[in-house]
Parts: structure tokens; sequence; C-alpha cells
């Protein structure tokens, strides 16, 4: 049976913390100098997410009747 | 001599002599459904019928006059009547003009049943993890799945369970798939059934009620892509997810990279926009505070003035020369010093005396009321 494997990056996580930043975004009240950490924070991510997509790639495994 | 026999004795006999398994095919007549469980019609050729009998949970696939058909099953007479009977276990329509027959009347009956209906249709996850996927191995349909997945996205773990997409143990075979998925269902984000296009005949798998029905009570979302996009399946009917194609089907269960990134761009754009927003804003302040300052210095200003103006009136109105205009004089002694008392001079003494217009010297006969307080 296969395991979920914990991987070092984790995209949905990152995915989620990326919507995060864009909620306090969405507020009315947005402080420029936490909106400026917030901002290199999720430019951070950004970069993150999409060197992950670029480099990693598909995992693919054909499955035996004993696999289950 | 033969021995006697008695009815049930004869017809055990008979039963045990025509004992077997049989595959006939033929015409169907004369098919009717008894109280919604018995089965009944006529298999005919050109020259012979066979009385068929079988049961609602036997033959999934409902039938009609005129079908073109393959059974197979079993003879028997039954002892309480003595009809001899043909008990069907088994059947599949022949030929494209019964196979589109049987198509339309099972699709028919499981629309009926709600299995279609598009509110129960599940959504995908957006970003999966794991994605299963039930197909033959070698087939051009698993190639295209895995290149097009390749091209699009990265970091998902696919797992192909193998299954036999045509033939005798198709539907075995596939529904055994979605068992087996199903069965540790939380490790899997979507299943995906692909297969290549063919005729009717070779889609008989996924156009059957048990495939249909394996699809429809899975756990996991599945996404179905079958030949070209002009078939029609009832497995693609019943799925979460109609791909047009196994190509297709991989669109569909994960997002395209470039787009993402342009979406993460955009996202990005919007959080500088809400700063620049921000910036603007305080820019704004900052302008209505110097406003305010100006204001309030203004109106600072506007008082001084004012007090100026006042202050200047009282300054004409203190002006001794203005007091002297009114007939008053300022009495001076030859020293140019102010007389405020009487006894401030002498008899004698020389005073200049100041008005209004010009100045007069005088001199003092008589001091009056020399003590006179001031």
């Amino acid at each position: 049976m296969p395991t979920k494997e914990i991987k070092k990056f984790n995209f949905t996580k990152a995915y989620a913390e990326l919507e995060k930043i864009t909620t306090w975004f969405e507020r009315d009240d947005v402080d420029l100098e936490e909106g400026m950490k917030k901002l290199e924070e999720g430019s951070e991510l950004v970069k993150e997410l999409k060197n992950y997509l670029n480099t990693v790639e598909n995992k693919i495994k054909e499955l035996k009747k004993e696999n289950f | 001599m033969l021995p006697t026999l008695s009815v049930s004795q004869f017809l055990t006999q008979i039963n045990d002599i025509i004992a077997g398994e049989f595959v006939i095919e033929g015409e169907v007549s004369q098919y009717k459904i008894s109280q919604g469980k018995w089965i009944f019609f006529d298999l005919k050729d050109k020259t012979g019928c066979l009385n068929c009998f079988s049961t609602v949970f036997m033959l999934k696939q409902p039938l009609e006059d005129g079908m073109r058909v393959r059974v197979s099953g079993y003879p028997k007479i039954y002892e309480k009547s003595g009809r001899f009977s043909f008990t069907v276990q088994f059947v599949e329509a022949i030929g494209e003009g019964s196979l589109q027959r049987a198509f339309q009347l099972l699709k028919a009956k499981l629309h009926g049943e709600g299995l279609f209906n598009l509110e129960r249709k599940r959504p995908l996850p957006r970003f999966p993890a794991r994605i299963g996927v039930i197909a033959s191995g070698d087939s051009a349909a698993w190639g295209d799945f895995k290149r097009i997945i390749n091209n699009r996205w990265g970091g998902v773990e696919i797992l192909l369970r193998h299954v036999t997409v045509q033939g005798d143990s198709a539907i075995q075979d596939i529904v055994s798939a979605f068992r087996e998925f199903n069965e540790s269902a939380e490790l899997y984000d979507v299943l995906v059934l692909i297969r290549g296009g063919g005729s009717l005949e070779d889609l008989a798998a996924f156009n059957s009620e048990e495939v249909v029905r394996a699809i429809y009570t899975s756990r996991i979302p599945v996404v179905c892509g079958v030949g070209h996009e002009r078939d029609e399946s009832l497995a693609d009917l019943v799925a979460d997810v109609r791909a047009s194609t196994p190509s297709n089907a991989a669109e569909r269960v994960v997002p395209e990279r470039r787009e993402f990134f342009s979406e993460l761009d955009f996202i990005k754009d919007r959080w500088i926009d809400s700063l620049s927003h921000v910036v603007q804003l305080l820019r704004q302040d900052v302008g209505q505070y110097q406003q305010m300052m100006f204001s309030g210095l203004e109106m600072r200003l506007g008082r001084l003035r004012d007090f100026v103006r006042s202050s200047e009136m009282l300054f004409k109105n203190i002006d001794p020369k203005s007091v002297l205009k009114r007939g008053y004089s300022i009495t001076r002694d030859e020293a140019g010093q102010v007389i405020k008392r009487a006894n401030q001079v002498d008899k004698g003494a020389k005073l200049v005396i100041e008005l209004a217009a010009g100045k007069l010297e005088a001199r003092t006969t008589k001091p009056l009321s020399p003590s006179l307080p001031l």
C-alpha cells in the first residue's frame, strides 16, 4: 500500500500561505510597514512555488495487484 | 422391459441429461418483465423458437424485441409446469444496431435512477498530490495521459492500476480496480479511468452497468476519458468529470504550470497595488495635514493682524496730539519738564504752553492751590 511521504517543500501548505497573505492584503487597514514585510515573504513564496514546479518531476508507479 | 418412472423422476432424469452451459445467439421477441422481478422472452431464428427465463437481478441489460443477442445459461424443464425453458445468466447485444439499442435502454434505466444527475458531481481538488489511474498499461491512452501530465505539472504521484479494457474479463477487472483504490480512498485525490476510442463493441465494458455503478459508488472523485470526442460512454456520463479524451483527462486533473505562474504574478501585482494604494492614502493624509497647518497659520496671522489694527486705534486715542486737538494743552517749564502740579513752578517762572497748533510763552503770576494732589 502506498504511504504518504512528507516532502521537503509542501506545495499545498505554501499555496495556503500565499492565500493567507492575499486575504491579509484585501483588508481595509493595511499597514505599510507590515505590508512591505508580507510582500517580501509572499514574493519569496512565489519564487519557491515556481522553482518547485520547474524542478520537481512527477512520480509514476505502476501498481501490481499485490500492492493493494 | 423399461422401468416405469414417476413424472418427477422422468423430469429429473431429463434435466440431468440436458444439463450444461450453452451460449445461444438469436433475436429477442415477446420480451416482458413480470411483477418487476421475472423476465420472459423468446429467442428466435428463421425457423426455431426458444423460451427464455431470467430475473431482473441476473440480467442487468434491459432488452427489447428485435434485438440480436448472445445469451449464456442452461436449459431446464420446470417440474410444476412441465415447461421447457432456457435460464439466461448473461446476455450481450450483438451487432451495431442492437448494441446501440442496448446502450440506449441501459442509459434510460440508469438515468431514471438518477445516476447521471449533475447535482451529485463532485469538484476535483485544484492541486492533487496523488492520482490513481485505471487504464491498460500498454495503451496509447496511458502514454498520452502521462505525457500531458508531465508537460503541465510537477510533484504529483501517479499510480497506475493496469486493467484489461476489452473482452470478457474487462468489466470485472475495472470494477476490482475501483474497489482496490477505494479501500484506501483517503490516499487518493482523484481517480482517472481512461482508454482509447473504439466501436460500441470495444467500449462494452465502459457501457456496462457494473462499471457505471463502480464509478457511481467510488468515494474518490472520478474523471473518465474514453476514446475520441464523438464517443459517449455511460462511464463518461456517471463520472464526476467527463473528459473528451485521455489527454483531456490529464488537462482536467492538473493545472498548467505557465498559467499558474501567471496567476502567481497576478496575485503579487495585487499585493503591490494594495500597498501603492496605502502609500497614496498616506500621501493624501500628509497633504491634508499640510492644508490644516496652513489654515491654522492663516488663522493665527489673521488674529495678529486684528490685534495690530486694534492696537493702532488704541494708540491713536492716547496720542497727546489728538488730545490737544480737543482744546487741552501741555505746559512745560523752561527745562521742558511737563508741569503737573501748581507748586512745581515759582511765581514769575517762564512757561511754554503747547497747543494743538503752535506754542505760547507765558509767565506765572500766582500759583493756585499749590498742594492739590493729582
